[in-house]
């Protein structure tokens, strides 16, 4: 089977789905296997390695103990960032619509006065989808400081997805003469791109600003009227844990409990020191 | 039917696909369950016999006593398992 490199290409592609650790051997063996398939099975042959791939992500304990999704702080701005300008790129490399008020190309000028558009129209989305997810409630108050850093990851994050809604406008446009439910693609776009950006916000640690993890499920549905129950994740750092009640009660609403000093020997990765 | 197929001397990946007719996305997940519940266990060739017969060391399986155990349950709760016999030379690690 040598020589055959579409086949292997596949295999790549399906070996991202395997934890770093198991990749290699994951790879020779399904190299290994790939030598006896004739050529023209090798292909379906190989898209049997995303299944495989797939239920070993699911099952591998590497994969289970992950770190949660764009944990950092930077690493989400780095993300929104990246398919930012891909939205951008795909602006600017289209033709424009060139009918109404759009030009027929798009130039790098132009993206700003798209974007101002999107924002107008996210001020008026984002109120209206805020009371969708609860927002964390603080028992104890964080400082000024921690305040204002929460301000800005979330600006910069608002403003970091105007492109992304600028490039779903665009292709909302373009598509609207072809497709009647056009619209609707645009609108669920752009909720579901702010709905993320409030919801990221509100699992965040509000100290340190990093996505919280570790879910445990607190309490039982039965015991309703006597204790809250839902998830309580909490922050790497030690920071504090985000209790989520599964019903909102008077008694059970979603709160934040800081932890002091004291706890963040308990954690693998105290606050101010990063582990190798 | 996949430890049909190893009981009966398909020991490797490529060999069980062919003896059961499963499709790759199939088989090989569910020999990785199979040696998860320990009913299997898996052994590299050595690289010496592989390189002897110029090809890939193979990953070979054979079953365990769980194995064995659950394979004779199988069989005679399905006795059309037994007809699966093995058609080709079984290769030893």
């Amino acid at each position: 089977m040598s020589g055959a490199w579409l086949p292997q290409i596949v295999l790549r592609a399906a070996s991202t789905l395997v934890s770093s650790g198991r990749r290699a051997d994951w790879m020779e063996e399904w190299l290994s296997e790939l030598w006896y398939i004739p050529r023209r099975k090798a292909l379906r042959f190989c898209f049997g390695a995303f299944r495989d791939a797939w239920w070993l992500r699911r099952h591998d304990a590497d994969c289970r103990r992950r770190r949660p999704f764009l944990e950092s702080p930077l690493a989400c701005l780095a993300f929104l960032a990246a398919v930012a300008v891909m939205g951008c790129c795909v602006v600017l490399s289209v033709p424009g619509p060139g009918r109404g008020p759009w030009p027929a190309h798009f130039a790098l000028r132009d993206i700003p006065a798209g974007c101002s558009t999107t924002l107008l129209l996210s001020v008026f989305m984002l109120p209206a989808i805020a009371p969708l997810g609860p927002r964390p409630t603080y028992r104890y108050a964080t400082s000024f400081a921690c305040r204002l850093r929460r301000g800005a990851f979330f600006a910069l994050k608002v403003a970091l997805a105007q492109p992304i809604l600028f490039c779903l406008l665009m292709v909302w446009v373009w598509i609207a003469p072809f497709a009647p439910f056009a619209p609707f693609f645009l609108f669920a776009g752009c909720l579901m791109t702010l709905r993320w950006i409030l919801a990221d916000q509100s699992r965040r640690c509000p100290v340190c600003l990093r996505r919280l993890g570790n879910p445990v499920r607190i309490g039982a549905p039965s015991q309703t009227f006597l204790a809250w129950y839902g998830d309580e994740s909490i922050c790497s750092r030690g920071h504090g844990l985000l209790q989520d009640p599964e019903i909102s009660a008077s008694y059970s609403a979603r709160q934040w409990l800081d932890l002091d000093a004291s706890w963040r020997a308990f954690h693998s990765e105290p606050a101010g020191v990063r582990q190798p | 039917m996949i430890l049909q197929a190893i009981g009966a001397g398909y020991i490797y990946g490529y060999t069980v696909m062919e003896a059961t007719g499963l499709p790759s996305g199939t088989v090989y997940p569910a020999l990785r369950r199979l040696e998860r519940e320990q009913l299997i266990r898996s052994q590299w060739e050595r690289q010496a016999i592989a390189d002897a017969a110029l090809r890939p060391p193979r990953k070979y399986f054979k079953l365990t006593a769980d194995g064995g155990t659950a394979l004779e349950t199988s069989r005679q709760r399905y006795p059309l398992l037994a007809k699966l016999e093995p058609k080709q030379e079984v290769h030893k690690a």
